[in-house]
This record gives C-alpha cells, structure tokens and sequence, in this order.
C-alpha cells in the first residue's frame, strides 16, 4: 500500500515537472526573440546580357547579415537573418545578366581571375515597419545597398546606391514570422528587378561600357 | 419554427448584394489557340489586390461554357521576371507598348500565346465591427455567449488590355456587400456574407463574356 502511494506520488511529480518544463518553455518562447530566415526562390531576370566576365564577392557582413527588430520596451523581438537568402538572389540573377560570372573569395582573388569587372554588394541598412508599430494593415521591408563595380585590375568604376521595398498584407492566419518573410522576398525581388534593369544606366557604368 | 430556422440561416448567410458595370471601348473576341493573363496591381502604398481574388476569377473563368485558357499569375510573372514586378508593371498601354519593343518581352508574350491581359485592382474592406462575444472555460464544460456583427465590402475593377492592338479594350468594375453575423449561444453559429466570393463569381462570370465579344 505505501508503495503503491510512494509510485502515485512519483508519476504525479513527474507529470507536474513535464507541466512545469513545458509551461516555462513555453513562457520562454513566447518573451524570446522570434528567429526569421529569409527563404524564397528568385527567378532569372529576362534581360539581354552584357558580354562581359564578372567576378563576384560576397563579403563577410554581407553573407551574415542579420537585423535585429526591438520592441518599444527595448527587448529583441525578430531576429532576421537574409544574408543566406541575398546570396541565393545575386546567384540567380548575375548569371542572367553577364556572360561569365565567377564568385570570389575576396577582392585580391578576384583581382588574379582576369575577369572584366568585380562587383561588391553591401547592405547598407535594413528597416522593417510591424503593422502594431505603424497602424498600418502591412508588414514592410526596406533596404539600401551600396554597390560597388571595380574594373579586373582594381581600379573603381562605379559606386552607387540601390534601395527596394517590400510589403505583405495582414492575414488572420498567417504568423508574423510568415508575412516578414513574404515582405522580405518581395523587397530582394524588387532589388533583383531595378538592378537588373538600371546597371547599364548607372552614369559611371554607362561611361565605362562605351569606353570598352 | 424549427423548420424556419434553416431557411433563416441560409437568408442571413447569404445576404449579399453585388453590382456589377461594364465599359466596352473596342471590340473583342479570342481564338482558341490564345490565352489570357490575369494580373494584380500591386503598386499602392495602403493595399494591393489580393494573389488569391486573383487565382479565384482565373480559375472561375476557366470552367463552364466557353472557358478561356488563363495564364496563372505567378507563372506568368516570374516567367517575364523582371518586367511585370509592383515597380516596374505597365500601368497604361502606352507603358505595355513600350515593354513591348523589348525583344525578351515580345518573344515571352508569344510564347505565352496572350492575347488579352487583364489588371485587377480593388481590395475589401471590414468595417462596422459591433457586439461583444465572451467564452469561458470551466470544469463542467466550455461555452460562448454573446453577438458580433460586421461589414463586408469589396470593389475590384478589371481593366481589360489588347496585346494585339494595345488598346484598352475595357472596364468592368464590381461592388458587392454584405452584413455578416456571429450570433454565439453556447457555441458560436457564424452567418458569414461570402463577400469576395461573390464579387469574385461575378467579375469572372461578366469577363468570360467580355473577352469572348459576347
């Protein structure tokens, strides 16, 4: 009988301590930074290519690129991390665009290739705007790049500066992990297109194609 | 009284009213080797026409009599990528004859076979939340009480494009409204006013029309 009431005792504890983890670890989740990557496919841009080789490097800070959202009591809320993701974009949307396209380690390796140009993107600054924040029925993403041409040899070519926006409305059954996904996607989308379709009207890249 | 109530709620669930305009500026009619597209506009700052109202008249308009081949949305935009993007849609015909001129594009929109293409704008708005539903839990059982009423009202145009001529060849606009009820005795009994759908049927139901010169 005492053993029967000892065993009792113990499932009852264990079941309360499986109650106890699973309630702290959901209070946790719930206070905790939300973790968003980026994910989305891009399609290849239709546009005519350029006949030039180009070697492209993705820096550091660009392929670890996160932007951390903090709420109005200053605590973390969303984690984003898109530089997997912005990668994944230029991939897709170089190749369409150049004849050649080689990735590079760093600007001195890509310096030794004997391409035509090398292209450096750089995020510059990443803003998102939460609808409980702005009143407004849509999660937007914005962001601006610095692009950054340099001829084979390291000589500058050009510098300029590239912003895209992105917005998802509010769905009753979508997570706002979900939509800041969607308005993320729909900005490297816009990235991709304006890119693609403004390279040769930079006036310093125009300058130099005719000069070729 | 017990034989009213289904016929009530089939009165309160459907009660929507939809108002439908056409505008012809051109002549129409479509062979059956050629397709249309159907688009969203996507470029205003406080809304964009919603991916699935868009599937919704594409797919309406592919089924029954004298169905039409449409293009889904999504295949045809990331298909034409980069040129039918918010920022970078056409927004008049002049701005599609110019997109036109491109090789890539032409060569795309002929393989595609389109003929007509087709923007939808329009959005649909909540509003006049009123009532109050409250639900409790206890050892004895769950329950909700209470009554919440809103309404539904969705405007889309259409604005139909001639890839041949590249002309605009039409306007058709669509109102609908609807009151929907959530009366809650123990457990909630939703009366929705299927609004979107309803503007949806009709848009798609006139458009097949339009497009086949009817």
């Amino acid at each position: 009988m005492i053993f029967n009431e000892c065993m009792m005792k113990n499932s009852i504890r264990s079941i309360a301590k499986t109650l106890c983890t699973a309630f702290c670890a959901l209070v946790l989740a719930s206070c905790g930074v939300s973790k968003v990557v980026i994910e989305g496919s891009y399609p290849s841009p239709n546009v005519a290519k350029l006949p030039l080789s180009l070697a492209v490097v993705y820096d550091e800070p660009l392929r670890n690129f996160s932007y951390i959202e903090y709420s109005e009591t200053g605590a973390e809320e969303f984690n984003i991390a898109s530089g997997a993701s912005h990668v994944a974009l230029f991939d897709a949307v170089l190749p369409a665009m150049f004849e050649s396209v080689v990735e590079a380690a760093s600007l001195e390796e890509a310096e030794s290739l004997g391409v035509d140009a090398i292209f450096v993107p750089a995020i510059d600054e990443f803003q998102l705007a939460l609808p409980n924040k702005t009143k407004l029925d849509v999660y937007e993403v914005w962001i601006r790049y610095n692009m950054r041409l340099v001829s084979g040899d390291g000589a500058p070519i050009a510098d300029w500066v590239l912003t895209s926006y992105g917005k998802t409305p509010t769905e009753s059954l979508r997570t706002a992990d979900a939509a800041i996904n969607d308005a993320a996607v729909v900005a490297l989308r816009d990235l991709a297109s304006s890119f693609s379709l403004s390279f040769a009207q930079v006036p310093e890249v125009r300058d130099w194609l005719a000069s070729r | 009284m017990k034989a009213l109530l289904p016929l009530l709620v089939v009165l309160l669930a459907s009660c929507t009213s939809t108002t439908v305009d056409e505008f012809r500026q051109g002549e129409t009619g479509i062979n059956s080797d050629e397709s249309i597209v159907i688009l969203g506009r996507r470029h205003s700052s406080d809304y964009e026409t919603r991916a699935e109202f868009v599937d919704c008249v594409g797919e309406r308009m592919t089924t029954g009599n004298d169905s039409i081949s449409v293009i889904p949305e999504k295949e045809f935009v990331d298909a034409m990528f980069p040129w039918f993007e918010p920022r970078t849609a056409p927004l008049r015909t002049q701005d599609l004859e110019r997109l036109m001129a491109e090789p890539v594009v032409a060569e795309k929109m002929a393989e595609f076979g389109v003929r007509y293409m087709v923007w939808l704008d329009g959005f649909t708005e909540t509003s006049g939340r009123t009532g109050t539903i409250s639900c409790t839990v206890g050892p004895g059982g769950a329950g909700c009480f209470g009554f919440g009423s809103w309404e539904d009202d969705s405007t889309f145009d259409a604005r139909v494009w001639d890839v041949a001529s590249l002309q605009n060849v039409g306007t058709i606009s669509t109102d609908a409204s609807g009151q929907s009820y959530l009366p809650a005795l123990v457990i909630p009994i939703p009366l929705i006013a299927r609004v979107e759908a309803n503007a949806c049927v009709r848009l798609a139901d006139q458009l097949k029309q339009f497009v086949n010169g009817e």
